[in-house]
């Protein structure tokens, strides 16, 4: 029978990637990120995760809004790497777990979550600007990726999320093999990218959130989305997507690392929990 | 209920409605080859996305605060962004009615 292991909320950005790629780990203004990834990196070679389920937001890269789904699963083989508008970055494609996609497709459609199934994938920085950080960049881990849609309102709330989170750990916990699976939720955490309010962090609300999510996740499963904006920025609200991850975990958790950085835009969270 | 966010834009489906075809002109730019097209002639690429005078019009002049203010998403708008050679830090300065300089000396960058 397949297990969680644990959860990982990262932050996501085109930015970490590029800082990445640019061999920037050491400079001032990037170590203090890259640094916090070190010892959650080191955590996954010691529980060697079989699989990551990553719960992400699409920016308009594999979807667009002629056809914008609110959920979508990825069940192929491979997942390409979508070109975000400016070349794509030099990764190989992302493997994928067509087994365990379909058993969760049809966990997920028989637990009232009713994903759109994709067999091609392409994924963008929602999935790929962190995880070089997390393991080699030639992909020893497979991943299932599950998009949610976070950029075209209406949004799903974050209570939604949560109970995905329980939906997911239902459909790991009835795979009939062995696998060691590690839950992400990535987004956030507060930036606003446009407007008068452009630049806006809440470094407050960023560690209240993490505090919360361990402790009392569902006291901020029940924070609207309209909070989740007022308190975090327009574009805070992908924050929602760590309670699907949290919800995928069982209720005492055990915490692994933290960490919260904010050199320029974005307020940079990264949490680490063991089941 | 209308959701609003005082300082920002959320991106509603009518939003989307109103912007689809500058939207989806911004999408085709995820294609390096379409990059290359629309480069070479902006009027005559956003053209055969049907759009209208009034949204071509918005790119030419990179009024990025307009395009936002005409519903655009800002996922679309950097993409334009990328093929202009506009980053986001610019965009999103300018859509808050600075320039870039006058946005980091005010944030002490």
């Amino acid at each position: 029978m397949a297990t969680v292991i644990g959860g990982i909320g990262s932050s996501h950005a085109p930015t970490i990637g590029m800082a990445w790629d640019k061999g920037q780990q050491q400079e001032p203004m990037w170590a203090p990120l890259f640094d916090g990834y070190v010892p959650v990196r080191q955590w996954l070679d010691d529980v060697k995760p079989d699989l990551f389920l990553i719960v992400y937001n699409d920016h308009a890269n594999r979807f667009f809004f002629d056809a914008y789904p609110t959920f979508a699963l990825g069940v192929g083989a491979v997942h390409t790497q979508a070109d975000e508008g400016w070349g794509k970055r030099p990764l190989p494609d992302l493997p994928g777990h067509p087994e365990f996609g379909w058993h969760l497709a049809r966990s997920l459609v028989d637990d009232e979550f009713d994903p759109t199934i994709c067999q091609e994938m392409s994924v963008d920085h929602g999935v790929l600007s962190f995880l070089p950080m997390l393991t080699d960049s030639n992909w020893k881990v497979p991943v299932v990726p599950l998009a949610v849609n976070v950029i075209q309102h209406p949004i799903p709330s974050a209570r939604r999320l949560f109970k995905l989170g329980h939906a997911l750990r239902r459909a790991i916990q009835s795979f009939p093999r062995d696998l060691r699976v590690v839950v992400f939720g990535t987004g956030g955490l507060s930036h606003q990218l446009s407007g008068a309010g452009y630049g806006t962090r809440n470094g407050t609300w960023d560690n209240q959130f993490m505090d919360l999510l361990e402790t009392d996740p569902a006291a901020l499963s029940e924070v609207s989305i309209q909070d989740y904006m007022d308190r975090g920025g327009t574009e805070g609200v992908e924050m929602i997507m760590w309670l699907a991850m949290r919800g995928a975990l069982g209720p005492q958790v055990r915490r692994v690392h933290r960490n919260y950085v904010a050199p320029l835009l974005t307020g940079y969270g990264l949490l680490a929990l063991a089941d | 209920m209308n959701i609003a966010v005082q300082g920002g834009y959320v991106f509603t489906g009518e939003d989307s409605a109103r912007s689809y075809r500058l939207n989806k002109m911004a999408v085709s730019l995820t294609s390096p080859e379409n990059r290359v097209r629309f480069q070479a002639d902006e009027t005559a690429y956003m053209r055969s996305f049907a759009m209208s005078e009034q949204e071509i019009d918005l790119v030419v002049r990179r009024d990025w605060k307009g395009m936002m203010d005409y519903g655009a998403s800002i996922y679309l708008v950097i993409k334009i962004g990328g093929s202009v050679g506009h980053t986001l830090p610019q965009i999103g300065a300018h859509t808050a009615g600075m320039t870039l300089a006058e946005f980091q000396a005010r944030r002490g960058q």
